[in-house]
């Protein structure tokens, strides 16, 4: 090594980074073409009047003073805002207590983890069909069922303005806790059986040792989870424009929903641009505070 | 390694000037040299008609091949610009409707048409910049065996709206006495069901004026047509994904509202096994009130035309050569080919009629030969940039009356403060 020219370490890191280069370039080049590119394009757009063709005018702050004024944007953020307060603990409440009835050692256990991930891996189209039959509000099976227990007036489900939104919450809510399940399972598994022991000889019934281990225990997984639900709720999109399209009326219009509609239905793309930047200022305020909240707790 | 790099630089700029040679250079053209054109279509297997088009053009303009590039039918539009912006766009292209004619002229993605007819839809400011090929207009279709298994008189072409609605009504009452389970009538859950009459026939109505009063009688019907059991909640349409072509062709509803494109998909399903076999027939659209009924008026109806467009990208020869094809496209050759598939070409003459009553299958009767033959159709979606908008908007308040969520004058209001407010100041 001492007889080593000096030159040769140098060709030695020019060699480094240059296989380094080469293994991050491909996928670089296809993050700025693909999205790199076109965030900054948007930013941009966001003051402009664009409708694809042509050059884009300038037109300032002229897109957000039209959204202060603009009903369906409001309308659209309030459905976004409802969904999200609603379909993160729910989600977070119906994963976390799969995961802990699914992290025994019972038999066929692998089959009810199966079952319960299964919906996250079915076709969107599939399940918001059968969604609609089952909650339809004459002859679906749901409000049969109500009516068996002596309902009489069974919701409307998607047909009603007033039900829309919550049905829309609980198919949300089933499809993806099987995904989250799966990582508080990965979460609960990283926990050390010795804690459990300790706390059981120190006297801990089940309750406290779920909040005193389990808990602390998931603390990352936790956090990791609600920031994941945090930005798909608020950019959620598929799930609703093929149950309801946004409605009855404007009942589950969402923001990102409202994003396409005048984008890419009325051309206004520089208005869209502006409301995209809406909804990402929102996903990135509301997991900035979870951040922040997340290290005090770490103190 | 060291020669690799400009070599390959070399290349590429060579690639670049072949490649820009290709498109839009004025040379002479010869009339007689080959040229292919491309024209743009959407689910070609089971929607015959481009193919039909090229075909027939090339017949008689052997010179000319016109391939088909195939778009996907739901979004056809969003892909259609988005290959315009891109500059890949096809030589010719088709409006699938009017909602969007307004993007693509003000964008100036259409050739001005000079030789093109005028007096269409795809007129700015006296100039021409799309033709049509097919006009499809709104007729009431109906089941005759359901109409004498429930006792009910069949349409004679004097239905108002107040004659269609009883006549909905009877139809369930009798089809329920008769052991059926079809209702009246089905009006799909298109806003087109109940807005584009509207719109079309009420006097004075204007879809740019932001005043939906005009609405009003038209939903009243629908909501008490429901309340009655006459036709299918909207509720259960969306829920349970009723299709229009499900509900009349397999005898689920005596009546139906639909344009003319289904009665080549009612042969079809006929032919496949998809719709039962019965005697139909088509009668006009009902009507406003009586100054517009009977064969010896002129029903109103809508309907907006599909046309034709060229991309002015395409170079000289392609631009004449998709000229040509226009003027092949508009005329009696192809409107009788488009007959001889079912499809209802944009200039009805005898001959296309007699065309479409010759396949087999297709009613007999002179109501159904007026009804397809005559009629004034209104477009659904005048040419206005604020169309989309105003459309759009009016979808979320089809929905919130039909599902009774919002009280029928509530919900026009609100459309008419949103109209003002998010589209009509824009």
């Amino acid at each position: 090594m001492a007889t080593m020219s000096r030159a040769r370490p140098r060709r030695l890191v020019w060699r480094n980074t240059v296989a380094g280069w080469s293994f991050i370039l491909p996928n670089f080049v296809g993050f700025a073409a693909l999205t790199l590119v076109p965030v900054v394009a948007l930013f941009y757009l966001a003051f402009t009047n664009w409708n694809v063709f042509g050059v884009a005018d300038w037109t300032g702050t002229a897109n957000f003073r039209r959204m202060w004024s603009d009903a369906s944007f409001w309308t659209a953020l309030r459905n976004t805002i409802y969904y999200a307060v609603f379909h993160i603990p729910l989600t977070l409440v119906a994963s976390l207590g799969l995961a802990l009835l699914l992290n025994r050692r019972l038999r066929g256990v692998a089959f009810f983890r199966t079952v319960a991930f299964f919906p996250y891996i079915t076709s969107i189209v599939a399940i918001a069909v059968v969604w609609n039959q089952l909650f339809s509000p004459e002859y679906g099976p749901v409000n049969a069922f109500l009516r068996g227990l002596g309902v009489d007036n069974p919701p409307g489900w998607t047909t009603s303005a007033q039900w829309s939104m919550p049905a829309v919450i609980l198919v949300g809510t089933w499809r993806y806790m099987g995904y989250y399940m799966l990582l508080f399972l990965a979460g609960l598994q990283t926990i050390p059986a010795q804690l459990y022991e300790a706390a059981q000889i120190d006297g801990a019934g089940p309750w406290q040792r779920f909040t005193h281990v389990t808990l602390p225990g998931l603390r990352h997984t936790t956090f990791f989870v609600t920031v994941m639900l945090t930005i798909e709720s608020f950019k959620v999109f598929d799930l609703i424009l093929v149950m309801t399209q946004g409605g009855p009326g404007q009942s589950t219009l969402v923001l990102s929903q409202y994003i396409y509609q005048k984008g890419f239905v009325e051309n206004q793309f520089g208005y869209a641009s502006a409301v995209s930047i809406v909804l990402f200022a929102v996903c990135f305020g509301v997991t900035a505070v979870q951040f922040l909240v997340n290290r005090r707790g770490e103190r | 390694m060291r020669r690799a790099i400009p070599a390959a630089i070399s290349a590429a700029t060579a690639l670049a000037l072949v490649l820009a040679g290709c498109g839009g250079e004025d040379e002479p053209t010869d009339p007689n040299a080959p040229v292919t054109i491309t024209l743009a279509g959407w689910s070609l297997s089971t929607t015959p008609e481009f193919k039909t088009l090229a075909d027939g053009f090339h017949a008689a303009h052997p010179n000319v091949t016109v391939e088909l590039k195939e778009y996907d039918a739901t979004n056809y539009d969003t892909q259609m610009t988005a290959d315009l912006a891109a500059g890949t766009a096809p030589d010719v292209y088709v409006l699938k409707n009017l909602k969007n004619f307004y993007t693509y002229q003000s964008g100036g993605q259409l050739l001005e048409l000079p030789d093109a007819a005028g007096g269409t839809a795809y007129e700015v400011d006296g100039k021409t910049y799309a033709v049509p090929y097919r006009q499809d207009s709104w007729v009431l279709f109906y089941n005759k065996d359901l109409f004498a298994k429930a006792k009910v008189n069949p349409p004679d072409g004097s239905w108002t709206w107040d004659d269609y609605a009883t006549a909905a009504k009877a139809l369930t009452t009798g089809l329920k006495g008769a052991g059926a389970k079809a209702t009246g009538t089905y009006q799909h859950v298109f806003q087109s069901t109940v807005q584009g009459f509207a719109l079309a026939q009420t006097p004075s109505a204007d879809l740019l004026s932001g005043d939906f009063g005009y609405l009003k009688p038209y939903y009243q019907r629908s909501l008490d047509l429901q309340a009655a059991g006459a036709q299918p909640t909207f509720g259960t349409a969306t829920t349970n994904k009723l299709t229009y072509q499900a509900q009349f062709g397999k005898q689920q509803s005596a009546m139906l509202l639909m344009g003319t494109w289904y009665i080549a998909t009612l042969l079809k399903q006929r032919t496949s096994g998809d719709a039962d076999k019965f005697e139909w027939g088509i009668a006009p659209a009902p009507q406003f009130d009586t100054s517009t009924t009977g064969t010896s008026a002129t029903p109103v109806t809508f309907g907006d035309p599909t046309g034709l467009g060229v991309n002015p990208r395409a170079s000289k020869a392609k631009q004449d050569a998709a000229k040509e094809f226009l003027r092949y496209v508009v005329g009696e050759d192809a409107g009788k080919a488009l007959a001889g598939i079912g499809i209802t070409p944009a200039q009805t003459s005898d001959a296309v009629t007699q065309t479409l009553f010759g396949l087999d299958g297709v009613p007999q009767d002179e109501l159904s030969k007026f009804a397809y033959a005559k009629h004034d159709t209104k477009p659904e979606n005048p040419v206005s940039k604020h169309t989309a908008g105003l459309q759009n908007l009016l979808n979320e308040t089809h929905s919130a009356i039909l599902s009774d969520s919002t009280p029928l004058d509530k919900a026009i209001t609100d459309a008419q403060a949103r109209a003002k407010n998010e589209v009509l100041n824009q």
